[in-house]
């Protein structure tokens, strides 16, 4: 494609390796955005394009204007202080954590002007990444029949949650019901306990995120070779179902349909979570061989369990579960879970701490690693959020800018990049498309 | 090569990768990497080769170095060779695959290559243009680094674990091995833009993946709440999943569960699909402070059972879509290889092996599509390798060893 003079990004990415690369990203709730902030993390110019005339639920918070009542009672977190200011969109953790490094414009792509924009962004950028039902993204004209005729070096990576083809193809859904469709929620589960008791569990969304980071990158690599764009689809629910891989072939060797077993293992004996003093406290112990078993008793001062010749191999040990998982809580329930896990470890025994916020930001090997970092947001202020996800020893590589506000980065997208005219972007203004606000209309 | 009839390029095609992984993180990595065309060699140790293929699932329970679901699962699509690297002979050919090798990916403890003295800057040293993609539990340095994992240790420490389960039980880790099947689908993305950059600019790079910090940067919860305590010093809990009306698992009538979340602007919606139109009218049902009490959420909870009870899962599927709330049924393995939608975008795939006869596999975790309603452009995989399938095939063919050189390596164990 023809660029014009690159200007500079309101985000810098000099030495990244997707440096130069663009994205324009429609994605919403998790797994898109989980997979555009690993492209960002890595260089990638990737513009968010929003609306100020649509709130998408889950994404910049659960509601644009949430009452206040809902958040004193708990039912909404996420903002600092737990107030949510004048732009409560702009300060919420869910988004402000998945959206660092990004950009943010608004359109309302609903007129022949945002159709115009979308045209623009198109051409001078290198990809496209989204995350919604197939319907809503034909409704904007985001097909690749269209997108690919104004950029045939397109790469557009489709992540609707069960793929652009098939009965299900609209479905609503969140990565849960996902995970349940594909069968996670029949193989994890307390013993005898109904699925309703394992809670929720969203893994579907961080494998989404890591499949479509990994699908654009494979378009890349592609066009590189080939001169020529290409569309991947992500069906997320089929992209966990792989991560249930083993258990389908086990359906098929041996007709095997498993049942819940907590926190159990099929090799490893005992296994499980362990409550440690103080509230919600808890450590988990895996117990791998004969010698960490042995370790382990010698922690816990019992040489008799540790000498029994019933507990001498995993089967055995296997058989009487439940009695060592009692055994186990009796010596944890009075030690603090750090001091079971340093302690075990010592030993060479993995165990580790179910870490909850502050376990985590305390924790000295992630501070050793430089994990955390601080950014200053203009309307939350400083804070520190999770690194960069790998590291590169070539590359060292940092969080560069807090998340965008909405529409914070109009300016440069319409002026610098569309080459919008001071006229135009005025009267794009005037008519909504350009913003900082949704619309006090929007609950 | 490996012999496949492609429709398309596929994106990797021309790259190869060195695969010194084992168990299950660091093989679900360089899967990713075969499915998309990389030229994955495994290298596997002597006579007993990667530890998962001694790992459950085995056709008919019956361990056997050929036998394993697990190992068949994580490995298709690649070249088996079996190496010993403790041998002088073993290590040299190790080191001549590296040298025309665009990346190499490996999860042993991070002691183990520096201790072969194939540590990175040994490796660039051969390689310039190499990316060598490490994967552990603690990553290569920090007070942790030498500690021991499990999965269950490394999601509970890293990942939303505290907030899975019930309110009034231990923290539950979710199934199987799916912890480090996430971290092994993180390290090929992270493979993969390691290899553009190393395109471009001809400079290899160390990769750094952590079980610890791939969990701790979850979408899922995990972040949220980690951010959500920064700003507001709130500790996360395990919530019921009831936590709000008409967000629960219900049973139904076909015997299977059905999950269903409702988002505050489509709670009336739901109201009306289960018959109750008086409450989707009340104006006190309508605030959602007031519908979120316990007692509200047990109330409301009441009518969706009755409602659900009587529907099969396939009726409520259908109404659930029609009223706009979020919802599942909950399947086993069972349901889930005849769901309609799976079937009919031909996501499974059909793999014969010599031990098992044909199986069943699931599809690829994303399409090359060329049109919007086009078949999926990728072929069908190609079974896991036989222990050191291709040794004699990529020593001869890749760095010309006459067979009866083979042969003497053989002889002394070397392959």
């Amino acid at each position: 494609m023809e660029r014009q003079a690159t200007p500079a990004s309101p985000v810098t990415s000099g030495g990244l390796p997707l440096d130069g690369v663009r994205i324009v990203d429609f994605t919403v709730v998790w797994a898109g955005p989980f997979a555009a902030q690993i492209l960002a993390e890595w260089g990638a110019e990737v513009i968010r394009v929003e609306s100020t005339k649509y709130f998408q639920p889950s994404t910049r918070g659960t509601m644009a204007h949430p009452p206040k009542a809902l958040i004193d009672s708990g039912a909404l977190r996420g903002y600092p202080d737990r107030e949510p200011g004048d732009r409560p969109w702009n300060r919420w953790a869910g988004f402000n954590v998945h959206s660092r490094n990004k950009l943010s414009m608004t359109v309302d792509l609903n007129t022949e002007d945002g159709q115009e924009v979308l045209e623009r962004l198109i051409r001078t950028s290198d990809g496209l990444i989204e995350n919604n039902a197939v319907a809503s993204m034909d409704r904007v004209g985001v097909t690749w029949e269209r997108l690919s005729k104004i950029n045939p070096e397109l790469v557009m990576v489709r992540m609707p949650a069960f793929g652009l083809t098939g009965p299900y193809r609209n479905y609503r859904t969140f990565g849960n019901h996902m995970e349940a469709l594909v069968g996670h929620y029949s193989l994890f589960g307390y013993a005898g306990a109904s699925p309703a008791d394992s809670g929720l569990n969203i893994m579907a969304d961080p494998a989404g995120g890591a499949a479509g980071a990994m699908a654009f990158m494979a378009g890349m690599l592609q066009r590189r070779r080939t001169g020529k764009g290409v569309q991947i689809e992500v069906a997320t629910a089929e992209g966990f179902a792989n991560y249930l891989g083993d258990y389908v072939l086990d359906y098929g060797m041996n007709g095997r349909l498993h049942e819940y077993r907590g926190n159990h293992d099929s090799a490893f004996a005992p296994q499980g979570v362990y409550p440690c003093a103080g509230d919600d406290r808890w450590v988990s112990i895996t117990i791998g061989s004969t010698d960490q078993w042995r370790a382990l008793c010698g922690a816990m001062n019992r040489a008799d369990l540790g000498g029994d010749a019933r507990y001498q191999e995993a089967d055995g040990r296997r058989r009487f579960h439940d009695e060592l998982d009692a055994e186990i809580s009796a010596w944890t329930s009075g030690v603090d879970a750090t001091e079971v896990m340093n302690s075990l470890q010592g030993l060479g025994v993995p165990a580790g701490v179910v870490m909850n916020e502050a376990d985590a930001y305390g924790d000295p090997h992630l501070n050793a690693r430089g994990y955390w970092e601080e950014l200053e947001h203009p309307e939350t202020g400083t804070h520190r959020y999770p690194g960069v996800v790998w590291k590169a020893e070539e590359t060292p590589n940092r969080l560069r800018r807090a998340a965008p506000r909405l529409g914070e980065d109009n300016e440069y997208v319409y002026r610098d990049l569309l080459m919008y005219t001071d006229d135009e972007y005025r009267r794009l203004e005037g008519l909504g498309h350009i913003g900082m606000d949704y619309d006090p209309s929007i609950p | 090569m490996v012999n496949r009839s492609v429709a398309v390029d596929l994106p990797l095609q021309g790259m190869r990768v060195i695969d010194l992984t084992w168990y299950t993180s660091g093989p679900f990595c360089t899967r990713v990497l075969a499915d998309y065309g990389a030229d994955v060699i495994k290298i596997e140790r002597v006579g007993v080769g990667d530890p998962a293929r001694s790992m459950p699932p085995f056709q008919d329970d019956e361990p056997g170095l050929e036998r394993s679901g697990l190992f068949m699962f994580l490995n298709t699509n690649k070249r088996s060779v079996t190496l010993n690297l403790k041998d002088m002979e073993g290590r040299d050919i190790l080191l001549d695959l590296i040298r025309g090798a665009d990346a190499l990916v490996e999860n042993f403890s991070p002691r183990v290559l520096p201790g072969l003295d194939m540590d990175y800057q040994s490796l660039k040293a051969i390689n310039p243009r190499l990316v060598v993609t490490s994967i552990s539990n603690f990553g290569r340095d920090g007070p942790y680094r030498d500690w021991n994992g499990s999965d269950l240790v490394l999601y509970g420490m890293g990942g939303p674990m505290l907030n899975t389960g019930s309110p009034d039980r231990e923290p539950l880790k979710t199934a199987g091995h799916t912890p480090s099947f996430q971290v092994g689908a993180m390290a090929a993305t992270a493979t993969a833009i390691a290899l553009w950059g190393s395109g471009a600019n001809g400079r290899g790079e160390h990769v750094d993946v952590s079980y610890l910090e791939t969990f701790m940067g979850l979408v899922d919860r995990r972040t949220t709440n980690l951010v959500n305590y920064e700003y507001a010093g709130d500790i996360s809990t395990r919530p019921p999943l009831a936590n709000s009306s008409g967000t629960g698992i219900w049973p139904t009538k076909d015997g299977g569960y059905f999950y269903t979340t409702v988002v505050a602007a489509r709670w009336a919606a739901m109201a009306r699909m289960i018959g109750q139109d008086g409450l989707a009218s009340d104006p006190e049902w309508n605030d959602p402070v007031w519908r979120s009490a316990p007692d509200r959420i047990d109330e409301f909870g009441v009518l969706v059972i009755s409602w659900m009870i009587e529907r099969t899962k396939t009726e409520i599927r259908a109404a659930v879509e029609e009223a706009g709330v979020y919802g599942a049924p909950i399947n086993t393995i069972a349901d889930v290889l005849r769901d309609e939608h799976l079937l009919e975008r031909r996501f499974f795939q059909e793999l014969n092996h010599p031990t098992t006869g044909p199986l069943t596999f699931p599809g690829y975790n994303f399409r090359i599509t060329t049109t919007i309603d086009g078949e999926a452009a990728l072929p069908p995989r190609l079974r896991a390798p036989l222990l050191g399938e291709h040794t004699d095939e990529i020593l001869h063919d890749d760095l010309g060893l006459a067979a009866d050189n083979i042969e003497a390596l053989r002889v002394k164990g070397v392959v």
